[in-house]
């Protein structure tokens, strides 16, 4: 595997349609875009390493000429649509997936788009960093900005302390805009990770909802706690909560600093809504040194989402962890081979378990950990809720209604399933299966 | 009461009004009762989050193992393709491309495939054939796709406990089987209980008789004749209809040779009727048919599946002869006539009495009354000869009936060379959708002009979209380039295009699953 790949490549190979699929902005553009990849469709089309470009011709007047930047990706497609990538870049791209697209060089438009295009990217890299403020230009604004994050604090804990006073019962009454009110003052004082927590307070299943605001304002407490003593902790616990309350730590940075390289199992990606934004959280999973990491990114809805990991796969690369007393947040600082396909190493369910807990004793705000189970089956309780059981018999509860594929995948038979661990239950995200290899779920 | 649950009190209530309970194993914290509950609770909630323990579940019994093998991995991607939407018409015959070499679809993909099923019936034929045991296995957990479980029937419909103690579906799966098999054994079976059977259960099995069809089976069906149930008469009388040889068909032949007669041609002189012995042929070759439709109408007729009011548009004596014929057994007029079908159908014909002119009804009640009668005794000789006149192309049913009768090799030329005659454009689909895929050769030939020509000309409606959906379906893939060459010829109509397409993602997906 140490194949001294080093060099960056420049010339990217073509791409299954899974990949160029899971561009997508939502749902509906799948299936139209798999509509508009016909052949007789399209004009003048072209490829070379790094674009794609073709003229679609649609029913009637329609004529657009479309051309892809395949290194970010970036799209440009003159039609009407506000999505992006509309129907027809992905349709251009699917064609291209299809072998469908000679290679060429590209027309004058195009590289001139191209050109402009990258040079911008240039200028402003990182333009869509997540959550993500202008990193601090001088020593007095941040002395500034600790001082009014301390102080939103200190206001944030008077208002929990209030609470508990008065009892939550009385705050069960109070309408949901209660946590936007404090997540908007949290806002203000540039917490901006903190007041995303409390807002999501505000949806909250009514299942057990008072038991969960009690966990969740006790360790908010507990964060405004550190943040207090914040001199006094060590230094890569320090870094635990300062981002936990909305410090963020440039790229750069994290890329300076030391790098883990392993060949990474990705386990599993999961897409959420949060605070307007889709995030994508990609769970990677060292074979050799039993890290787990987790690679987010962020885009706009209708935006597409980075597709670069993609699930089943087993990458030789070096991450670079941001830092932190649980260093799970991570970059790909670079990729050494092209990914394959293997089975993951995995873990039983005690085992997982006893990492979740020592995870805990580092950080005690993680709200998810990545579980890769080997030899879990299928399994339901006297209820009918689904479960997976491992060889010891130690159970987990699934949290999902739909286990069908699942199910189907096992055949009730023991495979590996991975996905986000919390007590609440397992999300599963994907499995291995001798026969099927990676699916899905 | 546990440590963690007193702290949930705590905080519903307030610690305004409750005393913040007591934990020895928190660190001395602040005096004030709030904060001093929260440190407490994130110690809790910490430490639950940590020290959770598994639980027990009962695993799910294992599937049994899989003699099929999977489908190659291409065709399983362009399965997962086909059931997210993409040329969704073309899922069944995915499926029986599959099933066909014996492979089955990958179990990540079950889910999906079954939830087609759930909404269209014509399908799970299909899908049990390619869904293999993790299918049936995965139907048996989830309500929504029991037919499955049924459709696949399996070894529990051959058990002859089923015929006691089974739901409908699976008795009639069981007698079918049964059928195919043992046809005695199932008509001692259905023998069994016959007379405790509901009358619409009693009309689902004797159905089920069309299967191994043989004269042992002339007692049981004479007497469900008298049978309460109108259906159950009437399918009775339907099938003995096929069965050459049975007493039933001598009283048709009875009434069909009253009702059809001979008429032999003297060279000069006027023309002359022959009435002849039975069995007899003629002395000299007849050349025109006399039609006497029955002047009346009994209970005998009535009960051999003859009804007063004709289902069709027709007259009662009209409606009469065309049933009579329908169920007279082919071989009385080649007999009686001396003359081999072909020659038979070119005859004239004309009603009621000698010396009146051919005429036109009489003719088509004729020939559709035979072209029944060839479609139900699956005789190929007559279905050629009949397919070569006209009167049978305005009657969808019966024309689609001769297609049946031909054998495999003939019927796709007889269609091509039917297809381009009949008028009706809404029939034509008709008759074509009844043609099942690859359409090649001669009749590829006559779809691609009718569609050059229903989209070139003005054609009104829906026919030429119709036809492009159709065509789409059931072309051999083969034909893509000259599709593609027809699209170039009419840019800007959509659906034609789109057939180029089907047809070009049919033909990878073939390609796939060879």
């Amino acid at each position: 595997m140490s194949a001294g790949a080093d060099s960056v490549e420049h010339v990217i190979e073509r791409w299954g349609r899974e990949r160029v699929l899971a561009l997508a902005p939502d749902a509906s553009s799948r299936p139209a875009a798999a509509e508009v990849a016909g052949p007789a469709k399209w004009r003048s089309t072209g490829c070379d390493g790094c674009a794609v470009w073709g003229e679609f011709q649609g029913g009637g007047r329609s004529s657009y000429r479309v051309s892809v930047d395949l290194s970010e990706p970036a799209f440009r497609c003159p039609c009407p649509s506000r999505k992006a990538p509309c129907k027809h870049a992905l349709g251009l791209l699917l064609l291209w997936s299809d072998g469908d697209v000679a290679e060429d060089a590209p027309p004058a438009p195009v590289a001139e788009w191209l050109a402009r295009h990258r040079d911008r990217t240039v200028r402003a890299p990182d333009g869509r960093a997540a959550g993500g403020e202008a990193p601090v230009r001088s020593p007095k604004t941040a002395e500034q900005r600790e001082r009014r994050v301390a102080a939103g604090l200190e206001e944030l804990d008077r208002w929990l302390r209030d609470q508990v006073a008065q009892g939550l019962a009385h705050a069960d009454r109070a309408p949901g805009t209660v946590w936007d009110d404090v997540a908007r003052r949290l806002v203000d004082a540039q917490a901006g990770a903190l007041a995303s927590q409390v807002r999501e307070l505000g949806s909250l299943p009514a299942d057990g909802r008072l038991e969960r605001l009690l966990e969740e304002y006790s360790l908010l407490r507990l964060l405004v706690t550190a943040f207090r003593r914040r001199d006094e902790l060590p230094e890569p616990l320090r870094a635990t909560v300062r981002s936990r309350v909305g410090f963020t730590v440039s790229q750069e940075e994290v890329l300076a600093g030391a790098k883990v390289r392993d060949r990474w199992y990705v386990a599993g990606c999961r897409d959420v809504e949060q605070d307007r934004l889709i995030a994508r959280r990609v769970w990677l999973r060292g074979q050799d040194t039993g890290r787990s990491a987790l690679v987010l990114s962020f885009a706009a809805p209708g935006r597409a989402l980075d597709a670069s990991l993609a699930v089943g796969d087993t990458v030789d690369a070096e991450l670079a962890f941001y830092p932190g007393a649980l260093p799970l947040r991570a970059l790909v600082a670079a990729r050494h081979a092209a990914p394959v396909r293997r089975p993951p190493r995995g873990t039983t369910v005690a085992g997982l378990l006893r990492e979740h807990a020592d995870a805990l004793a580092r950080d005690p705000w993680l709200e998810r950990w990545p579980a890769v189970l080997a030899g879990v089956r299928p399994a339901r309780d006297d209820a009918g809720r689904p479960y997976l059981v491992d060889a010891d018999g130690a159970a987990l509860p699934l949290r999902r209604a739909d286990v069908w594929r699942l199910c189907s995948v096992s055949g009730g038979r023991p495979f590996t399933v991975s996905g986000e661990w919390s007590p609440r239950g397992l999300v599963p995200l994907s499995a291995w299966q001798e026969e099927e290899g990676a699916v899905v779920l | 009461v546990s440590a963690w649950s007193e702290h949930v009190t705590a905080a519903l209530l307030g610690t305004q009004r409750r005393p913040v309970p007591p934990l020895d194993e928190a660190p001395a914290g602040p005096a004030e009762p709030a904060a001093r509950l929260l440190d407490q609770a994130a110690l809790l909630t910490v430490r639950r989050r940590a020290g959770w323990r598994p639980v027990t579940a009962e695993p799910v019994a294992p599937a049994p193992a899989e003699s099929a093998p999977l489908v190659p991995s291409d065709a399983a991607e362009r399965l997962r393709r086909i059931l997210s939407g993409e040329h969704a018409r073309v899922l069944a015959e995915w499926l029986d491309a599959a099933a066909r070499t014996g492979r089955r679809v990958p179990p990540r993909l079950l889910p999906e495939l079954l939830h087609k099923g759930r909404s269209d019936r014509a399908l799970r034929p299909s899908i049990a054939r390619a869904a293999g045991r993790r299918g049936v296995w995965l139907a048996m957990r989830n309500v929504d796709w029991a037919y499955l479980v049924v459709a696949s029937g399996g070894a529990d419909v051959e058990d002859p406990e089923v015929w006691q103690t089974g739901t409908r579906a699976q008795r009639v799966a069981h007698l079918l089987r049964l059928r195919a098999t043992d046809p005695t054994a199932a008509r001692v079976t259905l023998s069994s209980t016959w007379a405790r059977e509901p009358a619409p259960e009693r009309a689902r099995f004797l159905a089920a008789f069309e299967r191994g069809l043989s004269l042992a089976d002339e007692d049981f069906l004479e007497a469900a004749l008298d049978d309460r149930g109108l259906e159950v008469r009437r399918i009775a009388a339907d099938l003995l209809a096929r069965l050459l040889g049975s007493a039933y068909a001598w009283r048709m032949t009875d009434r069909a040779r009253a009702c059809l007669r001979p008429e032999a041609g003297s060279p000069g002189g006027p023309k002359q009727a022959v009435t002849p012995l039975p069995d007899q042929a003629l002395a000299r070759p007849p050349v025109r048919i006399v039609a006497h439709p029955p002047e009346h109408h009994d209970e005998a007729m009535l009960r051999d599946g003859i009804p007063y009011h004709a289902t069709e548009r027709v007259g009662n004596r009209a409606g009469w002869l065309r049933e009579i014929l329908a169920r007279t057994p082919l071989t009385t007029w080649t007999t009686l006539f001396g003359l081999p079908p072909a020659r038979i159908a070119a005859l004239p014909i004309a009603t009621d009495g000698s010396g009146a002119p051919p005429d036109e009804h009489g003719r088509r009640d004729v020939h559709l009354g035979w072209a029944r009668a060839a479609a139900r005794q699956r005789d190929a000789a007559w279905a050629r000869a009949l397919l070569r006149g006209d009167d049978v192309l305005g009657d969808v049913p019966a024309l689609v009936g001769l297609l049946d009768a031909l054998p495999a090799g003939e019927r796709e030329d007889a269609t091509a060379e039917a297809v381009p005659r009949i008028e009706d454009h809404t029939d034509r689909l008709t008759v074509l959708e009844r043609v099942p895929a690859p359409w090649a050769g001669a009749l590829a030939d006559v779809v691609i002009a009718a569609l050059d020509a229903a989209v070139a000309g003005s054609t009104a409606g829906r026919f030429p979209a119709d036809l492009c959906r159709l065509s789409g379906e059931r072309l051999d893939p083969a034909t893509a380039p000259r599709l593609d060459e027809l699209a170039g010829r009419h840019p800007g109509y959509g659906p034609l295009s789109e057939l180029a397409e089907v047809l070009r993602f049919r033909h990878d997906m073939l390609a796939e699953l060879r």
